[in-house]
């Protein structure tokens, strides 16, 4: 993959950082700049230290590494460094990669840790990782591993037990604000919600808690008129998720196992990466995929969510969507995942156990993304029956959130201000989803565009247009 | 149990509050009650919000019509959108790029990419009249004062039925035109829409008028003596002076007149000798601006007239004043009297275009862009290899041009490379110092202003390198489509 500066600035957390990273861009600040070939590049930027700070950047998923102290992230070093590359200011000598690079390749986290770069005869000689597995120490004491597994069933059931009084007391909170009424819950929910996320988040609920503390900013985001009934279907799929979470609880085959993750994972339960790699269960995809959204949106616990939306191009029977997500702090100014729209990369995906399955891990990277312009192959529904899907997937998971939805031969229409994408096939009822109201500006010159092949995120109320083709070339949400 | 009757016997009741409308489990939701009586109102309200939520939107009754833009003009390749959002986005670059990339938009009758318009906003609504139909109908979107029209129309396209609904620069140029051809018509139609104008549609509908000014225009221009718009009235005045026998009163030449000591010079020969005197409130640094204000509204014809001389001996007789030097040198090129610049420039006020770029925009009005590059190689010229260090009077040139400068002017550039270093040197060269000579740098010069570029630090070249292969990219799909 080669970077661009596309993807540098979308890296970048502010504008100083990029003005910043622009004065390093002298081949004097460098002591050397070298590229392994595959992918990983480096170099030595002299700081107001006497050492030189040491950079690395892994093209194949815009990974990077900085030892100088910045709390900004990417640093403007990472970012002149992935700058050079990109405007090709400097040459890359190719060599072999340094015991630094190494060592940095092997403790990373995620996809690239398994890439060809960091495999074989490049691997350091000593690193984190080979002490962790070193045999030596390995060898553990039954004992304590049974008091240990005793320790953690101890906390699960715990948990268990909290969580279900935690339910109890929503319960008590629900019936309430319906004794009250909810024609006039949306003005009263930041205090009423704040107080229910506080005391689930004492119960160890944290996914329903941040569902809740989430719940006032959703309604106001939606028109006043329709905000009655927006209380009534977000408070009912809580009440639905909590009656879920009894039952599997109460009865381990009440629900089908893709439905059971699915609750437990909405009311905290969290999967780790290491656990999901290690579930044989799971559903692994290798496939090409191309990157169709990459969204970014700040949530009330000051934790950046990045969403990197993926579109499967290899013929298979599974899931033809899969979203990438990760957390950041919002004080490191990163705002975008990787990946930028319109990337293509070959990758070996691990799904989430669900019933709609969706959220994905990289297991392993075959290929660098590499950005095309290529249109997609979409399946030939028309708006309804993109809807149907969506419909279809609501009944395998009734508290299902954005569903990715893709239509062809549709356009976008306009009524005041409020776009809408419409399909005026005569073969079904008309349909018109309207469009996010903070996208109408970007997507305004669609409406002369008399049909395209849209990808869009549709939520129950808005659809995000995250992707168009149409004869004009592509549209992205970006 | 049917979604119907649940919605009709469940909504209420949510919606009011149980506590003050109890939810009536009849008809079918008898289930609620029975299976789970403490929590029939809570699974009541899950099962309405399924119902909700399965609810498909309807479409609006009815949607706007969109006007039709039939907008012919080629887009910019794919290859350098980015390159333009990336130069446009946020506003970090200079107004002279952004008018260079405007102009040359509108010379090479292309367009950005329609789904780009919102990405480069700021930079559409300032110049949406070079930009094509797609992007005037833009710009005008969010502009409450504009009404929205139903169809638009790009210069060539102008006919008598259509000119009115054009940017008002295109107006113009069109009445100029039509001028030459048949001047009555093009009075008719100026006066067909000279009450819906406003004073700056005024003034520049006025000026086109100024092409083929006869004796027929005369009752229409007294008409306009006592319009509103004191612009509009002077320039009328001014007009109807010039129309022969009209013995109209020019006060602006009068005003000129005022100011201009007359006395002689020489022993055995006696020679005129003109002064300009600045009123006693015009501060120095004012001057520059008073000068342009009184003399701008004034022909050279007129003025040497009135002073009794030749055009060429109230030159000569102001040879001493610089500043009337420099208000004769202002009205030469309004009147598009190049032989009388360059007489100005040329020995007696060397530095002239420092000394007009201080005045202000030059506006060159409806000036062929063949002859403002001979205005400006005339204000060039005299520098030689001495360039001016002055950002302001290149932006200044550049401005009034609203294109590249003269060839010679950037032969200057290359052949002097003191020029830069010094600007170098003296930490003036900045990355604007680099865009506004690649705005000014014609095509045929490209490719040794990147060859100068390239061996300059690159931080300096960021917004101007790719403005050099935007501008390029433009000229060979424009003229590729011509």
């Amino acid at each position: 993959m080669a970077l661009s500066l596309e993807n540098v600035e979308a890296l970048a957390p502010d504008q100083a950082s990029l003005d910043a990273a622009r004065k390093l861009l002298k081949p004097a600040n460098w002591a050397a700049v070298a590229s392994s070939g595959d992918g990983l590049i480096w170099g030595e930027c002299q700081g107001s230290g006497a050492t030189p700070y040491r950079v690395v950047v892994s093209e194949a998923d815009s990974g990077y590494e900085c030892t100088c102290p910045s709390r900004k992230f990417p640093c403007k070093h990472s970012l002149a460094l992935m700058w050079l590359r990109a405007g090709a200011k400097l040459p890359f000598a190719t060599a072999p990669v340094p015991a630094w690079v190494s060592d940095w390749m092997a403790r990373r986290r995620g996809p690239t840790a398994a890439s060809p770069a960091s495999s074989g005869e490049s691997s350091p000689k000593a690193s984190m990782q080979a002490a962790a597995s070193d045999p030596s120490e390995a060898k553990s004491d039954p004992k304590a591993e049974a008091r240990a597994a005793a320790a953690r069933e101890r906390n699960r059931q715990e948990r268990e037990a909290s969580v279900l009084a935690g339910l109890d007391e929503l319960d008590v909170w629900l019936s309430d604000q319906v004794g009250r009424g909810l024609a006039g819950f949306a003005a009263q929910s930041a205090q009423v919600c704040r107080l229910i996320a506080q005391r689930l988040v004492d119960a160890k609920a944290s996914g329903l808690a941040t569902r809740l503390e989430n719940l006032p900013a959703r309604l106001f985001s939606l028109p006043e008129a329709i905000r009655p009934m927006a209380a009534i279907q977000e408070l009912g799929q809580v009440h639905l998720l909590a009656a879920a979470y009894r039952r599997q609880n109460a009865n381990q085959d009440a629900l089908p196992p893709g439905l059971k993750a699915d609750v437990r994972q909405a009311i905290g339960w969290s999967v780790s990466r290491e656990a999901l790699l290690d579930d044989t269960d799971a559903v692994r995809v290798r496939a090409r995929w191309c990157v169709v959204a990459a969204l970014s949106e700040v949530q009330p616990d000051r934790l950046r969510r990045l969403e990197t939306w993926l579109w499967r191009e290899t013929e298979l029977e599974a899931p033809r969507f899969a979203v990438l997500i990760d957390f950041v702090p919002v004080a490191t100014g990163a705002a975008s995942g990787g990946y930028s729209v319109g990337d293509r990369v070959e990758a070996e995906l691990v799904f989430y156990p669900s019933a709609v399955p969706l959220r994905a891990q990289i297991v392993q990277l075959f290929s660098g993304a590499a950005s095309s312009d290529e249109p997609l192959a979409l399946p030939g529904y028309n708006l309804a029956e993109a809807y149907r899907c969506y419909e279809q997937a609501m009944l395998q998971q009734p508290w299902l959130g954005a569903w990715p939805v893709c239509v062809r031969g549709a356009r976008v229409r306009r009524q005041g201000s409020q776009l809408f994408l419409y399909d005026s096939d005569e073969r079904a009822a008309p349909l018109a989803l309207p469009l996010l109201p903070a996208q109408c500006s970007l997507a305004s010159p669609l409406l002369n565009i008399a049909k395209l092949d849209a990808i869009g995120l549709w939520d129950g109320y808005y659809l995000t247009l995250c992707w168009a083709q149409t004869e004009l070339g592509r549209w992205v949400n970006a | 149990m049917k979604a119907k009757t649940l919605k009709a016997q469940a909504l209420p009741a949510l919606l009011a509050g149980t506590n003050r409308q109890a939810m009536s489990f009849a008809n079918g939701l008898e289930v609620l009650a029975h299976e789970d009586a403490a929590n029939a109102s809570l699974n009541a309200l899950s099962l309405a919000a399924q119902v909700l939520r399965f609810e498909r939107p309807l479409p609006p009754a009815n949607f706007n019509t969109e006007p039709v833009i039939e907008d012919h003009r080629p887009i910019l390749p794919h290859a350098m959108r980015r390159m333009l959002i990336r130069l446009l986005k946020d506003k970090r670059t200079t107004d002279d790029l952004e008018r260079a990339l405007a102009w040359a938009f509108g010379r090479c009758k292309v367009r950005p990419h329609p789904f780009d318009l919102p990405r480069i906003d700021a930079f559409v609504h300032a110049h949406a009249e070079h930009l094509g139909l797609t992007a005037q109908r833009w710009a005008e979107q969010g502009d409450d004062s504009v009404a929205p029209q139903q169809s638009y129309f790009d210069a060539d396209d102008l006919d008598e039925m259509t000119w009115s609904k054009a940017p008002l620069a295109q107006r113009a140029r069109f009445i100029a035109d039509s001028r030459k051809h048949d001047a009555a018509a093009a009075r008719a139609l100026v006066e067909s829409v000279w009450t819906q104008e406003n004073a700056d549609g005024r003034v520049r509908l006025l000026m086109a008028l100024e092409a083929g000014l006869n004796s027929s225009d005369q009752p229409f221009l007294e008409g306009m003596v006592k319009d509103r718009a004191p612009r509009v009235r002077s320039l009328a005045q001014r007009f109807l002076a010039r129309i022969s026998g009209s013995g109209a009163e020019h006060p602006a030449l009068k005003a000129c007149l005022e100011r201009i000591r007359r006395s002689t010079t020489g022993l055995l020969k006696k020679r005129p000798l003109l002064a300009l005197e600045l009123p006693a409130t015009v501060k120095e640094h004012e001057a520059k601006a008073w000068i342009r204000n009184t003399f701008a509204e004034v022909g050279c014809d007129e003025l040497a007239r009135a002073l009794a001389l030749t055009e060429m001996a109230m030159i000569e007789a102001a040879e001493k004043d610089e500043n009337l030097l420099l208000a004769f040198a202002l009205m030469a090129a309004q009147d598009r009297r190049l032989d009388l610049l360059e007489q100005i420039a040329g020995g007696r006020l060397k530095d002239a275009w420092e000394q007009l770029s201080l005045c202000g925009v030059q506006d060159l009005g409806l000036m062929p862009a063949e002859e403002r590059l001979q205005w400006a190689g005339v204000l060039v010229r005299p520098y030689g290899a001495k360039l001016p260090a002055s950002y302001a009077a290149w932006s200044w040139l550049h401005r009034s041009l609203e294109g590249p400068g003269p060839a010679k002017l950037m032969e200057a550039v290359f052949r002097t490379s003191r020029w830069l270093s010094d600007l170098q040197d003296e930490k003036k060269l900045g990355p604007e110092w680099l865009e506004l000579l690649a705005a000014l740098c014609p095509s045929s010069q490209r490719p040794q202003l990147r060859a100068l570029m390239m061996s300059l630090d690159a931080p300096l070249t960021m917004t101007s390198l790719p403005l050099l292969d935007i501008l390029d990219s433009l000229e060979k799909v424009g003229h590729h489509e011509q």
